[in-house]
C-alpha cells in the first residue's frame, strides 16, 4: 500500500459519516414514524378500556427502545462499510448525530402526515386518550391531573421547531450511550492518541 | 484511564440528565408537564403520573423505570474511573448487561400479561441495574492501554 493510500485511510473527514448517518438515521425515524401511526391509529379506532396500556402509551416505550439503539447500529453500519477502526470520540459523535438526523426526520414525517394526509390525527389521539383515562378506575383528582398532563403534553409537541430542538439533547444522549456499545463490540482497537 | 474528556462530558452530561428527570419541583414548578424539564423529557418517556416518582409534590419528568435507567447509567459512570484499575475477567459486563436486559423484558411482559404487577419501586430497582450495566460495558474502553 502506497503512503498516499494509508494516508487517505487514516485521514478521518466528516463526509466519512453521511453514509452510515444517513442511512441508519433515516430507517430508524421511518420505522419509529410507522410503528407511532400503527399504534396512533390503534388507540383512535379502539374502545375506551380504561386500562393503563393503551397503545399509545405502549407506543412511547416502543419507540423509545428502538431508537435508542439506532447509535450502536450506525457504528456496526460505519465499521462494516466506511473503516472497521473507529476512536471512542468518533463513535460518541456518530451516536450523538444519529439521535439528531432521527428526531429531524421523524418530525418531519409527523408534520408531513398531519399535513398531507389526516389534519385531525394529533385531535383524534387526544380525545381517544382522554376517554381512556375517563375510563380508569382512580380518584377523579389523579384523573384530572392525568388528563391535563395528556393535554399539555400533547399542546407543547405541536411546534415544528421545538419538537426538534426539545428532541435532540436527550435522544442525542441516549444514542450516544449505545454508539459506545458499539465500539466496544464492533469496532477494531486502534492506537488511540488523544 | 484515557479519554478523560470524553469521560468529563459525558459525566456532566448525565448529571444533567438526573437533574432534569427529576422535574419542575426542584425548580418550583407546579407542575412538570409543559416546564422546560418536562419538554426535554417527552420524547422518551410516556411521563404518566401514576408511574412517576414526585419531587416537592410535584411528578417527576421521567417515569420511574426512566428514572432508574439514568440514575444508574450515572451511578455507574461515577465509579468507571475505580472499575477500570480492576482486572476482572473478559466480556463479564456485556453478560451482566444481556442478564438486566432479560430482567426488564420478562419485568415487563409478565406485568403485560398479568402474571404479576409491577410497582414503582420494582421498576426503578430494574432500571437502576440496567442503567449500571450499560455504564459498565461502556466502562472498558476508557482503560489504559496498559492497564489491559
Amino acid at each position: 500500500m502506497s503512503d498516499v493510500e494509508i494516508k487517505s485511510e487514516d485521514k478521518f473527514t466528516f463526509a466519512n459519516y453521511w453514509p452510515s448517518l444517513v442511512i441508519v438515521g433515516a430507517i430508524f425515524s421511518l420505522i419509529s414514524f410507522v410503528v407511532g401511526l400503527f399504534f396512533g391509529y390503534q388507540q383512535i379506532n379502539s374502545e375506551p378500556a380504561g386500562s393503563f396500556f393503551s397503545p399509545f402509551m405502549l407506543s412511547s416505550g416502543v419507540i423509545c427502545l428502538l431508537t435508542a439503539f439506532a447509535g450502536m447500529v450506525t457504528v456496526w453500519h460505519y465499521t462494516k462499510e466506511i473503516s472497521p477502526f473507529l476512536k471512542l470520540g468518533q463513535g460518541a459523535a456518530l451516536g450523538f448525530l444519529t439521535g439528531a438526523v432521527i428526531t429531524v426526520l421523524s418530525v418531519i414525517l409527523s408534520e408531513l402526515w398531519v399535513m398531507l394526509f389526516d389534519p385531525e390525527y394529533t385531535e383524534k389521539i387526544l380525545q381517544s386518550m382522554i376517554a381512556n383515562i375517563e375510563a380508569m378506575d382512580m380518584p377523579s383528582s389523579t384523573r384530572e391531573d392525568m388528563i391535563d398532563a395528556m393535554a399539555d403534553s400533547m399542546d407543547t409537541q405541536q411546534s415544528f421547531f421545538r419538537q426538534i430542538f426539545w428532541g435532540i439533547p436527550v435522544t442525542g444522549l441516549l444514542n450516544l450511550l449505545t454508539a459506545l456499545i458499539g465500539v466496544k463490540v464492533f469496532a477494531k482497537k486502534d492506537e488511540e492518541t488523544f | 484511564m484515557q479519554h478523560v474528556w470524553l469521560y468529563t462530558g459525558i459525566l456532566a452530561a448525565l448529571i444533567f440528565l438526573v437533574i432534569i428527570s427529576l422535574g419542575g419541583g426542584i425548580w418550583g414548578a407546579e407542575q412538570t408537564i409543559g416546564h422546560w424539564t418536562g419538554n426535554l423529557l417527552q420524547g422518551v418517556c410516556h411521563q404518566m403520573p401514576q408511574r412517576s416518582f414526585s419531587v416537592n409534590g410535584v411528578q417527576m419528568a421521567v417515569n420511574t423505570r426512566c428514572f432508574g435507567i439514568f440514575a444508574g447509567l450515572l451511578a455507574g459512570w461515577v465509579m468507571i474511573p475505580f472499575i477500570v484499575r480492576l482486572r476482572a475477567g473478559k466480556n463479564w459486563t456485556l453478560r451482566l448487561l444481556l442478564v438486566t436486559v432479560m430482567l426488564q423484558i420478562a419485568d415487563f411482559v409478565g406485568n403485560l400479561i398479568g402474571l404479576w404487577v409491577n410497582t414503582n419501586i420494582s421498576r426503578f430497582s430494574l432500571g437502576l441495574l440496567l442503567g449500571f450495566a450499560v455504564s459498565m460495558v461502556i466502562s472498558e474502553l476508557f482503560k489504559s492501554k496498559n492497564s489491559k
